[in-house]
């Protein structure tokens, strides 16, 4: 690790987290006063700052496969407290996941949001988010971290209730109060962690080495501020209502990507702010491990109960952060390389099966799922999409659902507790039961029903794909899509190289 | 060294007081030179309390003996950081109040009390300077008088009933409170025969054990006293009503400075007056700390309930000033210097928040919460900068607001009391559920509801609230400069 102003000299790439943070941050106003000029310019340039900064992220990219930290502070703001930033291999793998799902989202929302109403505010607000997000992961201590975090909650209200119906308002004004106690539960652990150790950084090692009550309160307080993010039970009930009154390219990136926010928090937690020896030893690890089977369980089943498309997903999201949750708390390599992988798998699914469901609610107006019946036949690329990313929810090889639960479960197998695998088994099979139906009556079912509603509405907005929605729609999708059987058909893809090499890192005590 | 600023203190507080007296003979004879008079006072007074900051800072503290008559038998002005603290604060927020106020005032008041309107207003200020500066009881005690009768006049000048009925009990209960500043005063005159600041401090533990009773009387005296004239609770029962009551910039200089400069008195009092080891044997500042904590929890609890907006802020009013007592009240160096931090801080929102509040009575005359939907549409500079005040109110990291609460947390987790966090947590939490709601519905759903007729707001009204704004996003990124004079100041003082 290098400190000061000599490495700015020597490695470049020490830039490149200001570049990509403030970069996005700059352009909202650029793009919310061009936006009062002309639609098209506003669109382009929200897609061209999204992709720009995805280049960015993903030109860090040799060098931190080199195992290559950089950590730096840019100001104080307080004493011993100030703005830092810190490229390694963890931040690394959120940001190019996080960065690449957000400009796939934005892309797909150019046709998308054409008959929707506040554009003028969704794309500055969109761009200013991703910067917000990436600060999270470029942080080099908590208090920055919480800082970007409470930054990106908040201006995602703004997503959340893009709709202003009287239930988007209900379930924002839900987001907003949870995202506040979630935050004040942040800063409660942040400054206790603060009077114990007398630092917040990440790169003092482990921050608190001995168990005492503050340092447990302090412990379920960083539970409850990033588990409520993370969507984990009792915390979620903002959740299935927050995503899916959004529009469907802000439900991709909350549910995809804003979520793994909370589980990159916790990661932090249980490796630089407290270490395995302690969270083991008082045996705090035990009550996460409960909260996230519960989790896991109450998402998966309370998802079958439910029969509009988004909640449905939303419910599912509960279940899948329910597996990362418990990947990162059974302390074995295997299973973090498992848990780091399934953020990827996870992101990639659940961003292609909004986005897909948006098509569908774009195309035809129809979000119940009893409605769904023969949709396949008349957009086979959305319900393609669809299939593939539902199939990789259950688990079913070569995608790459099953590769992120094998390696858990060998995970939980080499900690000795075979009953994760029973509990990950479980859910497969729920996952099987609530997506199976929709796939199968999209292809199969239905031959008598003609969906003639809607059809004709957006025929001019762009190139019609057989009742498919528009290209700019469809590609995005097929893409992710794509993403989900590819890095699942090789077990040396370059999503489980980099969770490899992050669990590594994490292992070897992160520095 | 260059003493040339010495008698600056004195000036600021006479020629205050002379432009006061001018004021009515001004605006009778030369109308037009009223507003500028009391314009060029303020800056002067901005000006020079910067010069002595500076001064202060680079020279250190000094003391000044009026008319060159050394203590004890003299008045002695004692000239430190917190002085100078207090002085540029109420300075500041005060002149951005009256540049503000001339707009605001001329639509709401009747136009011949105009003139002496900003009479009242001088004395006001120059009572804070006076108490800011003083290192005499029984000269803060008059200092003391002064201000509560000027911000009685100040709160009755609308002359509407409501108006009248609010400044009766103001004054009923203020004065209340001067007798008890007066008799703790008096009690410890007539131990000590002292009423210095510093000299009571050295023969204070010499006599302490012999006069017990007058000690403990003088304790509680003092706590009533400046209890009640800064609003902590349970003696705050004047002050929703009256900050209602006044025209917007005095409610935004009543709740954001007039209860500061008593706590201020208050800090002044109990750690520099009376020895430390007072407090090992009678536990004043305990009691203070649990009022303390009841006034957040209470004030924020009511504040929700208000449908009114200038109530809603008085309310959050009493929950701050909990903030300030509670900081006081630890007496741990961090502890000491959030309270200082959120006196100048919560100056700065309140009066923020309140000269806003006068933007949207001005221009569409609404007053209750409920009919704010939608304005952010129609006022977006105005609601965008009273939702900057919002979220420093709830403590939103990147805002002021942050952190003095970041501050005051950590003094509380010094002396291990981790207790005191959840307080102040939970009651950001509270912030939130009374401030958010109309900051959402300004902005959002107002699909459908009915067009407001929205009056011209005049430009010097927008800029001096954006200018606040401005303020609470600065100090909230670059507190450092900040947070290590207060460093020095509560090092001097303990």
């Amino acid at each position: 690790m290098w400190e000061g102003d000599e490495l700015l000299g020597m490695y470049w790439q020490a830039i490149i987290p200001l570049w990509v943070v403030l970069f996005p941050i700059f352009m909202t106003p650029a793009i919310f006063i061009l936006s009062k000029r002309s639609e098209k310019l506003r669109d382009g340039l929200s897609v061209l700052t999204a992709v720009i900064t995805f280049f960015s992220v993903a030109s860090l990219y040799p060098f931190v496969m080199e195992g290559k930290t950089i950590e730096y502070t840019l100001f104080q703001i307080l004493p011993e407290l100030g703005v830092t930033v810190r490229i390694d291999i963890l931040s690394f793998c959120l940001a190019i996941l996080s960065s690449f799902v957000w400009m796939m989202a934005t892309i797909y929302s150019l046709d998308y949001m054409k008959p929707e109403h506040g554009k003028n505010r969704y794309y500055p607000v969109l761009i200013f988010t991703l910067g917000a997000t990436l600060g999270i992961f470029f942080a080099g201590d908590f208090f920055t971290l919480y800082v970007f975090f409470e930054l990106m909650s908040l201006v995602s209200y703004v997503l959340v209730i893009h709709e202003e119906t009287p239930t988007a308002l209900k379930a924002g004004y839900k987001y907003l109060i949870m995202t506040i106690i979630g935050g004040l539960a942040l800063f409660f652990a942040i400054i206790a962690t603060f009077e114990l150790a007398g630092s917040v950084s990440l790169s003092k090692g482990v921050l608190v080495s001995k168990p005492s009550t503050l340092a447990f309160f302090a412990f379920v307080c960083y539970l409850i501020g990033f588990g409520m993010k993370a969507g984990m039970f009792p915390l979620h009930v903002w959740l299935p209502e927050a995503h899916p009154v959004a529009p469907s390219p802000a439900s991709a990136l909350l549910s995809g990507i804003m979520l793994k926010t909370g589980a990159y928090g916790m990661l932090r937690v249980l490796f630089y702010v407290f270490n395995i020896e302690v969270v083991q030893s008082a045996r705090w690890d035990l009550l996460v491990a409960v909260l996230a089977v519960i989790t896991i369980l109450l998402g998966s089943a309370v998802a079958l109960t439910q029969f509009d498309l988004k909640r449905r997903l939303a419910y599912s999201s509960i279940g899948q952060m329910g597996y990362v949750l418990l990947g990162m708390i059974l302390f074995t390599e295997q299973g973090l390389v498992g848990d780091i992988f399934h953020i990827f798998s996870h992101a990639f699914m659940k961003s292609t099966l909004f986005l897909a469901a948006g098509a569908i609610i774009w195309k035809t107006g129809l979000r119940n799922i009893n409605d769904l019946a023969g949709i396949g036949r008349k957009m086979p690329f959305t319900m393609g999409a669809f299939t593939i990313a539902a199939l990789a929810m259950i688990g079913i090889p070569p995608l790459n659902g099953f590769l992120s639960k094998w390696t858990l479960s060998l995970g939980a197998l080499e900690a000795g507790l075979p009953i994760y695998v029973v509990i990950l088994l479980i859910s497969s099979l729920l996952n099987g039961l609530y997506y199976l139906p929709i796939i199968i009556a999209a292809f199969f079912g239905g031959e008598e029903q003609e969906h003639a509603h809607g059809e004709a509405q957006h025929v001019e907005a762009g190139i019609n794909l057989r009742g498919e929605a528009t290209a700019k729609m469809v590609i995005p999708m097929v893409i992710l899509g794509l993403g989900c059987f590819f890095l699942g058909l090789f077990p040396s893809n370059i999503a489980y190289e980099l969770s490899l090499k992050a669990a590594v890192f994490l292992f070897r005590g992160g520095m | 060294m260059n003493l040339n600023y010495e008698h600056l203190p004195v000036i600021i507080v006479a020629l205050l007081l002379l432009a006061a007296f001018l004021e009515p003979i001004v605006y009778r004879h030369k109308k037009s030179w009223a507003a500028p008079l009391v314009i060029a006072s303020m800056a002067f007074f901005a000006l020079s309390s910067l010069y002595l900051m500076a001064a202060v800072n680079y020279h250190g503290p000094f003391n000044y003996y009026l008319g060159g008559w050394a203590p004890p038998f003299g008045i002695e002005l004692e000239i430190d950081y917190l002085a100078v603290f207090l002085l540029l604060t109420f300075s500041v927020i005060g002149l951005i109040a009256i540049v503000y106020g001339l707009q605001d005032l001329k639509h709401g008041l009747k136009d011949e009390v105009l003139g002496w309107y900003f009479t009242l207003y001088l004395l006001l200020m120059a009572s804070m300077a006076g108490i800011s500066v003083t290192n005499d009881l029984f000269n803060m005690y008059v200092f003391v008088e002064i201000s509560a009768i000027s911000a009685c006049a100040i709160i009755s000048i609308k002359e509407s009933r409501e108006c009248i009925e609010a400044s009766l009990k103001y004054l009923i209960l203020s004065t209340l409170g001067s007798g008890c500043i007066l008799l703790a005063t008096a009690m410890l005159y007539m131990i000590t025969g002292h009423l210095n600041i510093g000299y009571l401090n050295d023969v204070l533990p010499r006599v302490m054990s012999h006069y017990p009773n007058n000690i403990l009387i003088s304790l509680g005296f003092f706590v009533v006293g400046y209890g009640v004239k800064a609003a902590l609770f349970p003696l705050h029962v004047w002050l929703p009503d009256a900050h209602t009551a006044a025209p917007s910039p005095s409610s935004a200089v009543l709740s954001g400075l007039v209860i500061k400069v008593y706590a201020a008195a208050f800090l002044k009092v109990f750690l520099k007056a009376y020895p430390r080891e007072i407090f090992l044997e009678i536990p004043v500042m305990e009691i203070v700390l649990f009022l303390s904590v009841l006034a957040i929890l209470y004030g924020s609890i009511v504040a929700m309930v208000q449908e009114d907006i200038k109530k809603m802020l008085a309310y959050s009013s009493i929950a701050q000033i909990g903030y300030v007592f509670l900081g006081f009240s630890l007496m741990g160096q961090r502890a000491v210097a959030g309270g200082l931090l959120h006196i100048f801080n919560h100056a700065m929102m309140k009066s923020m928040l309140f000269l806003a509040a006068g933007i949207i009575i001005y221009s569409t005359g609404i007053r209750r919460i409920r009919d704010m939907k939608g304005l952010g549409v129609k006022l977006p500079l105005t609601m965008g900068a009273f939702t900057i005040g919002a979220l420093s109110m709830v403590g939103i990291p990147g805002t002021n607001g942050f952190i003095s609460k970041w501050q005051l947390a950590l003094g509380a987790l010094d002396l291990g009391r981790p207790i005191i966090v959840v307080v102040i947590l939970l009651s950001s939490l509270l912030n939130c559920l009374y401030y958010m709601p109309i900051v959402i519905n300004a902005f959002f759903g107002v699909k459908g509801e009915p067009e407001l007729e929205i009056g011209k707001v005049p430009g010097v009204m927008l800029y001096s609230i954006l200018f606040l704004g401005f303020g609470i996003i600065f100090f909230g990124i670059y507190p450092a400069p900040l947070l290590a004079f207060l460093q020095k100041t509560v090092t001097a003082i303990l």
